[in-house]
């Protein structure tokens, strides 16, 4: 088994996890409805739980302990793709990202729990629960704001058009993608986006949202390699400025 | 209509004075949904409590929101528009709801009811069963015939079977989150012995 490429695996995975953890966060307290509130703010502690279990995944192959990797790097450190350190925007930019992530999450999870790599598939299917329950929420409210007046539905389409070159982003394929196929550890990015491209679609048909062309669309990437936009170091600034004032301090 | 400088209340419309018919302008609110939980795999749904919502898929994920925390403490959600709950009258004082009902069951099987029993006043209605029927008062009817009741009945809700909205089977473990999350338990946070030395040290 390649470790390099487990790594690399492991942390672009819990890097998007913890980042869009950390946006979805900052829905608490600003919420559209008390029950979107309370989503978000679970989801998005269900996120950071996740990337705290890679990280210490990543503790036992050989990295630094979970805390000292996500507090203590900077930006082009991060193995995040571009899209999910994106301001949260509107509500309606927020539950396309949720979507067009969280698809990919649960499909990605899901190919993992196959994975020859065990602690990686054991993770998987300890938060099976969790993704298919994050993927069911986007769903029902892509359905809903997605059919709902001319106002949600066109608020929608634009937020879609914007977030699809970063989606797309999601899978930006690594030196390693061999590697993880035929060491059977993960199917790879291009199988990923194929299911993922899928998913959406069915849901998207449920719903007056039209799918562009995603041919004609040039991704957004460089994330998965430590190359970000201007957003990421603020929010990893502000995320990590308590844990900076003592990094030894017990909790 | 009466103005108030609560929007909240200039939006019920108000009449003038007591007694005159409200504006018939609808409100500018969702419809009512029931919510039921059920605990454990075999156990009763139970009703838990209500939710706004524009159709049934966003009141069941409103009441997953509202009326269940995560934890394998919950196996099933189902909602039902209020409006499709129909609601028997109310005894007390010992008097099973049922001893007021009259007629006899039509024995007809027409369409599929669901039964839920008050048997505590101050408590939560139960699924307390399944009958065919003609229609509601019906329902009511072959419930009396068909449902055991060891306790006294208050207060019974019956609706149709395809008014129910619930969760599948194998969606139970959306409640069957990542156990090790103990960032989220504010109890966890035990500073007591910590501040006892910070303030012995400083004295």
């Amino acid at each position: 088994m390649n470790v390099e490429a487990l790594k690399d695996l492991l942390y672009k995975m819990a890097d998007d996890q913890l980042v869009l953890g950390h946006r979805n966060s900052e829905w608490t307290g600003f919420g559209p409805l008390l029950e979107e509130d309370i989503a978000f703010s679970s989801m998005a502690q269900d996120k950071v739980g996740q990337s705290w279990q890679l990280y210490k995944i990543l503790n036992e192959l050989g990295e630094n302990d979970p805390d000292t990797v996500a507090f203590m790097r900077n930006a082009d450190q991060f193995h995040n793709c571009q899209f999910v350190e994106l301001p949260n925007g509107e509500y309606d930019f927020s539950l396309i990202r949720h979507f067009l992530f969280d698809t990919a999450e649960l499909l990605r999870f899901q190919f993992l729990s196959e994975s020859s790599f065990e602690p990686l598939a054991l993770l998987a299917k300890k938060i099976k629960g969790e993704t298919k329950y994050h993927s069911m929420h986007a769903n029902i409210w892509v359905k809903q704001l997605g059919s709902a007046t001319e106002e949600s539905v066109s608020r929608l389409q634009t937020s879609l058009n914007e977030a699809l070159p970063y989606a797309l982003g999601i899978f930006e394929e690594s030196k390693f993608e061999d590697d993880l196929i035929t060491s059977g550890i993960f199917k790879g990015e291009a199988v990923l986006k194929e299911a993922w491209m899928g998913e959406i679609t069915k849901i998207l048909n449920k719903s007056s949202l039209s799918l562009p062309d995603l041919t004609s669309i040039e991704p957004i990437t460089g994330g998965r390699n430590g190359i970000h936009s201007e957003h990421l170091q603020p929010m990893l600034d502000e995320m990590s400025e308590v844990f900076k004032v003592d990094p030894t301090a017990e909790w | 209509m009466l103005e108030s400088l609560d929007p909240r209340v200039n939006r019920l419309g108000l009449p003038d004075s007591f007694g005159s018919p409200f504006g018939s302008s609808s409100l500018d609110q969702f419809e009512t949904y029931e919510a039921f939980v059920m605990t454990k795999p075999g156990k009763p749904f139970e009703h838990v409590g209500i939710v706004h919502a524009p159709n049934e898929e966003m009141a069941w994920l409103f009441s997953k929101e509202q009326y269940t925390r995560r934890g394998m403490i919950y196996c099933a959600l189902c909602v039902i528009k209020t409006e499709n709950v129909k609601v028997s009258a109310v005894t007390d004082n010992d008097l099973d709801v049922y001893t007021t009902i009259e007629g006899e069951y039509s024995g007809q099987e027409k369409d599929s009811f669901e039964v839920f029993h008050l048997i505590k006043r101050g408590k939560q209605h139960k699924h307390s069963g399944s009958v065919m029927a003609a229609d509601f008062e019906d329902a009511m009817r072959s419930a009396n015939q068909s449902i055991e009741r060891p306790k006294t009945v208050y207060n019974v809700w019956i609706a149709k079977t395809e008014d129910i909205f619930s969760s599948d089977e194998e969606d139970a473990d959306i409640w069957d989150t990542l156990k090790e999350k103990k960032y989220r338990d504010a109890i966890d946070y035990k500073a007591a012995d910590k501040i006892k030395a910070f303030k012995e040290e400083q004295a």
